[in-house]
């Protein structure tokens, strides 16, 4: 990798060649009373220059998924099978040192709370710079990297005499724009975004999604959304992957997914959300809670909470199958869960 | 900032004036007075202790005594004459004990924090295991343990046992006798040297800032100048004539010092590793992992750095163990400092040296906390003055 990978301009993108593969990720985390099935058989691709989204509620293994892509898992956790593979090389196998020198350089990430992802003790600029020393060592002059800092501010819409202040100083907004810039530095080709809006007013959170929209058109990227908020995920993604208690569900393209969920679960998802522009219906909030990953349910993980489900959910767990169109679900009865009505996409 | 200064200044002189009274009050309270220890001598009839009384102005009104030691020490900053040590002045004896006592201390502080913010740093990063239970365990037993025994044990053990030490006092009288220099003289030279090198250190340290913007070679160069600057420091006294008296002072210096530092050492290695265990879970952290920092960069310059705050904070809320800690320390190490000053002048209602001595430490306390201010602000920006 060269200065000229830095240089903040369109990387050569073909759309049909694979960036990330997540080949049947398996995670447990090992605690006292037994190992938590955290993701269990995740397995979804992302292509050069595409961006996609991970959704689900809180513990459903989204998280878990983006940080085993770093390998920033914490110390109990343990990976038991599957494969994660970035231009076709298996992270897993590489050595901590060798993973520790593709983080950030090749892949990037963009914190949830970008409150709390700044030291506050060091300079924005400094702690930029920091990442560009420890990938670029001896490759850029110190005016160099000012250069490039400053152009990555520019990039996300932030004065350049921002760099010398304090993460205090920022606003929340600016601290994310700052994040933003951060991720930027290293010309890595993939970003993971871990819930990049959740602190910020609907305001900001629409301006940061449209810069980092804009910012990956641009430089070529390809971003993994991860978010709890389908709207946000909704308007930056091409493709759309619903995940419940460690299994992703229904994947497939983000308009596709929308408009004819066939997953009982995104079916219930959506339905419990109102439409603001669609005509009026009655919400139909989903009942119960997401099981215990101590004893997932057998089967299907979400049979007891599923209308649809029969006796073959709770012994058989189904596959994640293409139903057509690069449309991905993992139901026995995908083909009973009625469509959507009145939800405008 | 200026500002800031001077209305620290006002403030602290209103509470120095409010914190002597206090004090001179409290003292006047101790039944009897200096002409009361001569009570037992049947040489000394009543009359002449009533005319000691009277030289020394003990049998004037409370209020009169008052305004005219107040008068003195703030328009005349005259501490007055001590009643033991007749005809010295208590500034003078004070004078001569503040540095050995200000040595002991800031040494074994700076020991202390050096030591147990190291080692609380590392068992926090390196979690589990046999040492940090090893280490947890003596931090708690330093910690708590009844200092006065502590001291007498190490005494023992170095000083007797093994005899590596010498037990208690300053210098070695017998190698003194004759010498061609005055032990105070040597003593206040070894001060001067290690400031004048600190200041240097100091001043270099913050052109290298200026200069090396570069983290790394920030802290290579910092770490070439103070070993350059120890270096320096040891050459100086070491093709010194005085060399062999110098090291005497050392010698006897190195116990107290440890003893005392290793008592201050289980806290600070505690509370940081309580600190730094609490860092470490910040968001920063895990940025900083995903920005492929190697580990050693994560923990001393990112998770150490946040960790640091609170111990800084501990440190100067110590200083007020100076006095209390002084009078033990120095009375088992027979060290003639401040501490030893101020029980000798208590036990014979010594009173304007025993006033002295707290007013002396008044105003330690004072600077350290005006310094622990700067310092948090160096140490923070979040609380930098604007």
């Amino acid at each position: 990798m060269t200065l000229s990978q830095l240089s903040l301009e369109a990387r050569q993108v073909d759309p049909s060649l694979p960036l990330l593969e997540v080949d049947q990720l398996v995670m447990h985390y090992k605690i006292k009373a037994g190992s938590v099935s955290a993701v269990d058989n995740v397995t979804f691709t992302l292509h050069q220059g595409e961006a996609i989204g991970l959704v689900g509620e809180s513990g459903c293994g989204k998280t878990s998924v983006a940080l085993s892509l770093l390998r920033l898992l914490p110390q109990n956790a343990q990976h038991i099978s599957g494969e994660i593979r970035l231009n076709g090389e298996n992270l897993l196998w590489l050595s901590a040192e060798e993973m520790r020198q593709r983080r950030w350089k090749d892949i990037a990430m963009v914190f949830q709370g970008a409150m709390n992802s700044w030291n506050p003790v060091y300079r924005v600029g400094d702690q930029i710079r920091e990442a560009l020393d420890t990938h670029y060592r001896g490759v850029m002059t110190y005016a160099e990297q000012r250069a490039h800092m400053e152009k990555l501010f520019a990039a996300v819409g932030l004065p350049a005499d921002m760099l010398d202040r304090y993460p205090h100083e920022f606003s929340g907004g600016m601290r994310q724009r700052a994040v933003i810039a951060m991720a930027l530095s290293c010309g890595p080709q993939l970003i993971i975004a871990d819930e990049p809006t959740t602190a910020l007013d609907v305001i900001v959170q629409d301006q940061i999604l449209k810069e980092l929209k804009r910012i990956q058109a641009d430089l070529g990227m390809s971003i993994v959304y991860i978010s709890h908020d389908i709207a946000v995920i909704a308007e930056v993604t091409d493709s759309l992957g619903v995940m419940y208690a460690g299994n992703l569900v229904e994947y497939g393209p983000t308009a596709d997914v929308f408009a004819r969920p066939r997953h009982p679960y995104a079916y219930l998802l959506l339905r419990s959300t109102p439409s603001i522009t669609g005509p009026r219906r009655k919400l139909a909030p989903l009942q119960g809670e997401p099981p215990d990953l101590l004893n997932p349910p057998t089967g299907c993980r979400f049979h007891p909470r599923c209308p649809f489900a029969t006796e073959r959910c709770a012994v058989e767990n189904p596959p994640l199958e293409d139903i057509g169109g690069g449309h991905k679900v993992a139901c026995w009865h995908w083909d009973q869960v009625p469509e959507l009505e009145g939800l405008q996409r | 900032m200026l500002k800031f200064f001077i209305g620290r200044l006002v403030q602290m002189v209103i509470l120095f004036v409010v914190f002597l009274s206090i004090v001179w009050l409290l003292l006047q309270l101790m039944p009897g007075d200096i002409s009361d220890t001569l009570i037992g001598n049947p040489d000394i009839p009543m009359s002449v202790r009533l005319e000691l009384k009277a030289r020394l102005g003990l049998d004037q009104p409370l209020l009169q005594q008052y305004i005219t030691y107040i008068t003195n020490f703030f328009f005349r900053f005259d501490m007055g004459v001590s009643f033991s040590r007749f005809p010295k002045d208590v500034s003078a004896v004070l004078l001569e004990a503040l540095p050995r006592t200000l040595v002991l201390f800031l040494s074994s502080t700076l020991f202390a924090f050096w030591l147990g913010f190291k080692t609380g740093k590392l068992i926090a990063w390196r979690r589990g295991g046999r040492s940090e239970q090893f280490l947890i365990v003596s931090g708690v037993f330093l910690q708590t343990v009844f200092y006065p025994w502590f001291a007498i044990v190490m005494l023992w053990l170095f000083g007797f046992v093994f005899g590596w030490f010498p037990i208690g006092r300053f210098i070695t009288a017998e190698l003194w006798l004759g010498a061609p220099f005055e032990a105070n003289d040597i003593f206040g030279r070894l001060i001067w040297t290690v400031v004048i090198a600190s200041v240097a250190y100091g001043i270099a340290r913050i052109v290298i800032g200026r200069v090396a913007k570069d983290l790394v070679t920030r802290e290579r160069l910092a770490m070439l100048l103070g070993l350059l600057v120890v270096a320096a420091v040891v050459g100086y006294w070491a093709v010194n004539p005085a060399a062999k008296f110098a090291w005497d002072i050392v010698h006897h210096t190195i116990l107290p010092v440890i003893t005392l530092g290793l008592v201050a050492f289980g806290a600070i290695m505690l509370l940081t590793r309580a600190s730094m265990l609490e860092t470490l879970g910040e968001d920063y952290i895990l940025t900083a992992r995903a920005k492929g920092l190697p580990d050693n960069v994560i923990r001393d310059r990112h998770a150490a750095r946040n960790a640091m705050l609170p111990v800084a904070t501990s440190l100067v809320l110590a200083l007020s163990f100076v006095i209390g800690g002084g009078i033990v320390t120095e009375t088992i190490f027979s060290w003639p400092g401040m501490g030893l000053l101020f029980l000798q002048a208590i036990n014979v209602s010594d009173i304007p040296l025993a006033v002295g001595a707290l007013a002396i430490t008044g105003v330690l306390a004072l600077v350290g906390h005006l310094v622990a201010d700067v310092l948090y602000a160096v140490l923070d920006p979040r609380i930098r003055i604007a």
